[in-house]
This record gives structure tokens, C-alpha cells and sequence, in this order.
């Protein structure tokens, strides 16, 4: 059984040409090295926490 | 002797890789991007399968994987950039583009892509309108006015066959208004598009549609299918008369070229028909309503007073001709009358003048006269 409205949900408006700035940022999604360079990021900041307690300890 | 080794360059930012294999500048192993990257390139020679075989929503969604392994794959960015534009969606395709050249600017087809739009302004300009008109009937048919948002969406497929979105709103719009057969006639031409449009196969299988119903579809031809031929055409053809037809731009030149390349187009897409005479619709109306009326003041009229004279005349001579034998039976009548009274005359005058006159009952009692009684008294 099709629903109009519940249908309708699924069509978005399609961006106009001056909103194409909007759709290029837009479109530049993560990949996979992205999130590596996240975690490594997280890992390594994690890792001079971890040194700069230590040191605190000592 | 000594060896020149040549350094172990990082694919994602370009620094030198450490003996240690991970990267000096943004601390990737090598190993992780070359799988990353391999994975991106399986995604898209899937996505290149489907694209082929025209199932260009798959080809989309294998793409975006692909992406997602490796977003500045270029070869992805400019076949999704080709395959949004093939489908209408021509800001989406820019997008791609924009950002494939932007990953890499020399020696890019989207570089090329990107100049040939540039260079047909009117052709962006169309694309921008497009755009509008679609929200614009996205937003008739969110407040319920189903035929303007017909009207507007016909309007933009009449510049832009290949609008997937379009056709699918259009279709929608179309089983709203319980027209089912012109629904499958839209959907019939998403699939020449787009093979295998979950959205498309959808609203099919929702009309009943069996899979090999919608198998057979694929291979049925949409020309003359007369999606555009009713009571919409006029106001379809005033819109049209405004915007440029976009068959013979440079972008669809390139495309036949793109198509060789990577060889990637083996279904055709049919050429879709054409409303050639909408614009002379509204003469035509014109001309068959004044050709109606002199037909009904010179043909129709007088026959029509030739039918009631002769039908008075009918009723005339059928009156006066029961008026005759009316006529006729009241003579006959009265001389039956005349006759009658003659013979009464007769009979009374013939009474009076005999010998033998009637039995006198004046003395009669209790019914029986004198004569009466003597006879029985005889009798017995």
C-alpha cells in the first residue's frame, strides 16, 4: 500500500546552482584515512596523557 | 656500488613512509592505505559493472562505497559526477567533479567536463531552473495541488528527459490521482534509465506489477508512449516555449565520447517523443469551435426545422382525418335515429287506426287481467 506523504518523505529537494558551494562541502564526506588519522590522533594524545601522568607520579 | 632506492612516498598526504612502514607525516601504515585503497577500486569496478548494465542506482551506491574507502578516487568521483548528470541531476554532478579536480587538477577528465559546462551558460542556467521547478512541484504536491505539480513536473521533463527524480515524483503524483496506467508509462521510462530503481520497482509491485511484468517493461519502447499527450500539453508547451532543448549541447557531445570511453553505455536509451504541435494546440481549438458552430447554425438547424414541419403536417392530416370519419359516424347516427323514430311513428299510427284494439288492462288485479283468469280456469 502506498502512502502519498510517507512517499513524499523520501523525495528532498534538489540543491539549485547557487546552493552548489553548499552541495561540494556537503558532498566531502570521511574515508577510511580520515578515521585511521582520527585515532591515531586520539591514540596518540592519549599516549602523551598517559606519559605526562606518569612524569606527574615520579 | 652504491643503490639509489627511491623513497616510499604516502598515498594520503605525500610525505616519505619509514622503514617501519607508517607514515612520517600523518602516522598511517602503508599497508592499511594500500588495503583501503584496493577496496576503494573493487567498489568501483562494481559500481562500473552496474553502470554498464545501466543499473546506474547500483553503480551509485557502489560508488559511495568506493568513496568511503578512498575519496579522492578519482576515477569514482567523475563516473558518479557522470552518472547524477545522466540522471538529471546535473549539481550533483558538478559537485563530484568540483571535488575530483580539486584532488587532482591536471590531468583529469572532470577538469573537462568542468570547462564544457562553463563554457554553456544557458545550459546552467536550464539546470538552475530545473531545480526550482522541482521544489516548486515538490511543493504543490506536499499541499495537495496534484495537477499544478503535474504541470510542473511535465514541464521539466520536457527539457530534461533523463530527470530520474522527476519521473518518480510524477509517478507518484499520478498513483495519488488513481491514473495507474499513465504511473506505469512514467515508471517504464525510469527503468530505460535506470534499470533497477528500487524506488521505481516499488511503486510497480504496489500496482500489482510481477517481476516479469517489469522485466518486460525494461524492453518495451517509451517512444510515442504518450506521457505527454493531454489535457497538460498546453500548458507544457507554454512552459517548454522558454527553455533551450539541452540534446545538442556540448555536455551531451562529450558524453557520447565519455560513453566510448568507458565504454560503459551498452543499453540505449530510446529518444523519447516529442510534442511538435502543442504550440498550435490552442489554434486548433479555436478553428473546430468555430467550424462546430457554423455546423450547427447551416446544417443542424434547418434540418431540425424541416423535421418539425413535416412532422406538423403529419399531425395536421391525421387530425383532419379523424375528423372526418367522426363526421361521418354522427351522419351515420342520426339517420339510424331518423329511422328509428320513423318506425316508432309507424307502429303508433298503425295502432291507432286498426279495428283490433290492445287489451284493455285497466281493470287488471294483482297482475292478471279478466281474460287471463277465464283461460287458466279453462285450462283446469
Amino acid at each position: 500500500m502506498i502512502v502519498f506523504e510517507e512517499e513524499l518523505k523520501r523525495f528532498q529537494p534538489i540543491p539549485e546552482v547557487d546552493q552548489a558551494e553548499e552541495a561540494i562541502y556537503n558532498n566531502d564526506l570521511r574515508d577510511i584515512s580520515d578515521i585511521v588519522a582520527q585515532v591515531t590522533a586520539e591514540l596518540k594524545g592519549a599516549s602523551m596523557d598517559a606519559q605526562l601522568a606518569g612524569r606527574i607520579r615520579r | 656500488m652504491a643503490t639509489n632506492i627511491r623513497p616510499v612516498m604516502c598515498p594520503n598526504c605525500g610525505a616519505q613512509i619509514k622503514k617501519t612502514g607508517y607514515c612520517s607525516a600523518c602516522h598511517m601504515h602503508i599497508n592499511v592505505l594500500r588495503k583501503a585503497y584496493n577496496t576503494s577500486d573493487y567498489y568501483f569496478n562494481i559500481g562500473l559493472d552496474k553502470a554498464k548494465a545501466r543499473d546506474l542506482s547500483g553503480a551509485i551506491e557502489s560508488l559511495n562505497q568506493s568513496l568511503r574507502y578512498n575519496k579522492k578516487n578519482i576515477m569514482t568521483r567523475n563516473l558518479l559526477g557522470l552518472i547524477y548528470y545522466e540522471m538529471g541531476e546535473v549539481v550533483m554532478a558538478l559537485s563530484h567533479w568540483v571535488m575530483s579536480v580539486n584532488y587532482q587538477n591536471s590531468n583529469n577528465l572532470a577538469s573537462k567536463y568542468l570547462k564544457l559546462l562553463r563554457q554553456d551558460p544557458a545550459q546552467l542556467e536550464g539546470v538552475d531552473q530545473i531545480a526550482k521547478k522541482f521544489n516548486m512541484a515538490l511543493g504543490y504536491a506536499e499541499s495537495s495541488d496534484y495537477d499544478l505539480a503535474i504541470i510542473q513536473i511535465k514541464a521539466i521533463l520536457g527539457s530534461n528527459p533523463h530527470f530520474v527524480k522527476g519521473y518518480l515524483l510524477l509517478a507518484l503524483l499520478y498513483i495519488q490521482v488513481n491514473n495507474y496506467e499513465k504511473a506505469r508509462t512514467t515508471l517504464r521510462r525510469v527503468l530505460k534509465i535506470d534499470k533497477a530503481n528500487p524506488l521505481a520497482i516499488h511503486y510497480l509491485h504496489e500496482m500489482g506489477d510481477t517481476d516479469e511484468n517489469i522485466i518486460q517493461m525494461r524492453n518495451e519502447s517509451v517512444e510515442n508512449d504518450g506521457l505527454f499527450e493531454d489535457a497538460y500539453m498546453e500548458e507544457v508547451s507554454v512552459a517548454e516555449a522558454n527553455s533551450k532543448p539541452v540534446s545538442d549541447s556540448p555536455i551531451r557531445r562529450l558524453l557520447a565520447t565519455i560513453e566510448d570511453r568507458y565504454k560503459k553505455m551498452t543499453v540505449k536509451t530510446g529518444e523519447f517523443g516529442e510534442m511538435r504541435f502543442a504550440h498550435y494546440s490552442g489554434i486548433y481549438v479555436m478553428v473546430g469551435l468555430v467550424l462546430g458552430i457554423l455546423l450547427l447554425f447551416f446544417v443542424v438547424v434547418p434540418a431540425q426545422k424541416r423535421n418539425l414541419r413535416k412532422e406538423n403536417v403529419n399531425l395536421t392530416k391525421q387530425y383532419s382525418e379523424e375528423i372526418a370519419s367522426k363526421n361521418a359516424e354522427i351522419a351515420a347516427l342520426q339517420e339510424e335515429v331518423a329511422s328509428v323514430q320513423s318506425q316508432l311513428d309507424d307502429i303508433l299510427y298503425s295502432h291507432d287506426s286498426t279495428d283490433n284494439p290492445l287489451p284493455d288492462y285497466s281493470n287488471i288485479e294483482h297482475g292478471l287481467s279478466e281474460d287471463d283468469i277465464n283461460m287458466i280456469v279453462q285450462s283446469e
